[in-house]
């Protein structure tokens, strides 16, 4: 389990999407559902981290998490205001809860471990995590996406997330 | 000595006598333009602090100014200042002292990084 932990939460956030076959695809997502998929891929990694602080001592993992918290809650405040200002709601689909289900396996996995286990999985899947929805936002929503303010959202949203990208990258280094 | 002679040795004086006793003053006012605290602002941007690097005197005061949607902080490598939470829009001013620390960075995000240029006169 130790070993293959990491994999397996590399493994189930890699298959996030394509594990949504019967969903919809996301270049057919109008601005609204596009809106709700973010917002729930956001409020997803704002679970783990919460998971994260309650389970792991490590310092680099905690203020990984606790900045993942924090940043993921300022874009999603920032998302809301937005929606407020033009008047309109995101839309569920089938897309957001594809994501929703996939995310339960993960902290299930999640919560069954501890220590060095638990820290390596936690990083494993924050680096593919970020990588499967970076992937998503740059090459599916970003060039759909027609309202000019919810597309300047998504691209300053897409350097954060490369930012954090690139620090679990580094996390998942030191913890090898 | 014509008048028109005169006239242009006076003017010839009064340039003179202008430069002698203004032209002092004009360095002590360059000087002391130089030693008057100055205000540096830095704008946290896009992941990166701008500028990156920054030269600054004791005295002088920095203020950051945070501009992208998630929070930031600017401190010192060592631990010596720190602006603390900086929200969107938010700016934060810190005094430069003769021992402040050059090296700073984002305590949320460790890879944004920066540094001043301390210039103290001895």
């Amino acid at each position: 389990m130790n070993i293959k932990a990491p994999l397996i939460a590399i493994g189930l956030a890699l298959s996030l999407f394509q594990s949504t076959a019967h969903a919809q695809s996301p270049a057919d997502l109008n601005d609204l559902e596009i809106s709700h998929v973010a917002y729930t891929a956001d409020n997803i990694d704002i679970r783990y981290a919460h998971l994260a602080l309650a389970i792991s001592q490590n310092p680099a993992i905690r203020e990984f998490a606790a900045t993942m918290i924090r940043d993921h809650t300022a874009v999603n405040e920032q998302a809301l205001a937005l929606l407020k200002k033009l008047g309109a709601q995101a839309q569920d689909n089938s897309l957001s809860q594809a994501l929703q289900a996939n995310s339960k396996k993960i902290i299930d996995e999640m919560s069954k471990l501890r220590g060095t286990e638990f820290d390596k999985y936690y990083a494993g899947n924050e680096l593919a995590y970020h990588k499967a929805v970076n992937d998503l936002v740059e090459n599916s929503f970003i060039p759909n996406i027609e309202n000019a303010e919810v597309k300047s959202l998504f691209m300053a949203g897409l350097e954060i997330f490369k930012a954090h990208e690139n620090h679990a990258a580094t996390m998942v280094g030191k913890l090898k | 000595m014509t008048a028109s002679s005169r006239r242009l040795f006076m003017t010839k004086a009064a340039v003179a006598y202008a430069t002698a006793v203004f032209a002092p003053g004009v360095a002590t006012l360059a000087w002391a333009s130089q030693a008057t605290p100055q205000e540096h602002h830095i704008e946290i941007k896009r992941f990166k602090f701008h500028p990156e690097k920054l030269e600054i005197k004791p005295g002088d005061t920095i203020i950051w100014t945070n501009r992208d949607i998630v929070p930031h902080t600017a401190s010192a490598t060592d631990k010596s200042w720190d602006t603390g939470k900086l929200k969107r829009g938010e700016s934060k001013s810190i005094l430069v002292t003769a021992d402040m620390s050059v090296d700073y960075f984002c305590r949320y995000h460790p890879k944004m990084k920066a540094s001043l240029n301390l210039i103290v006169k001895k």
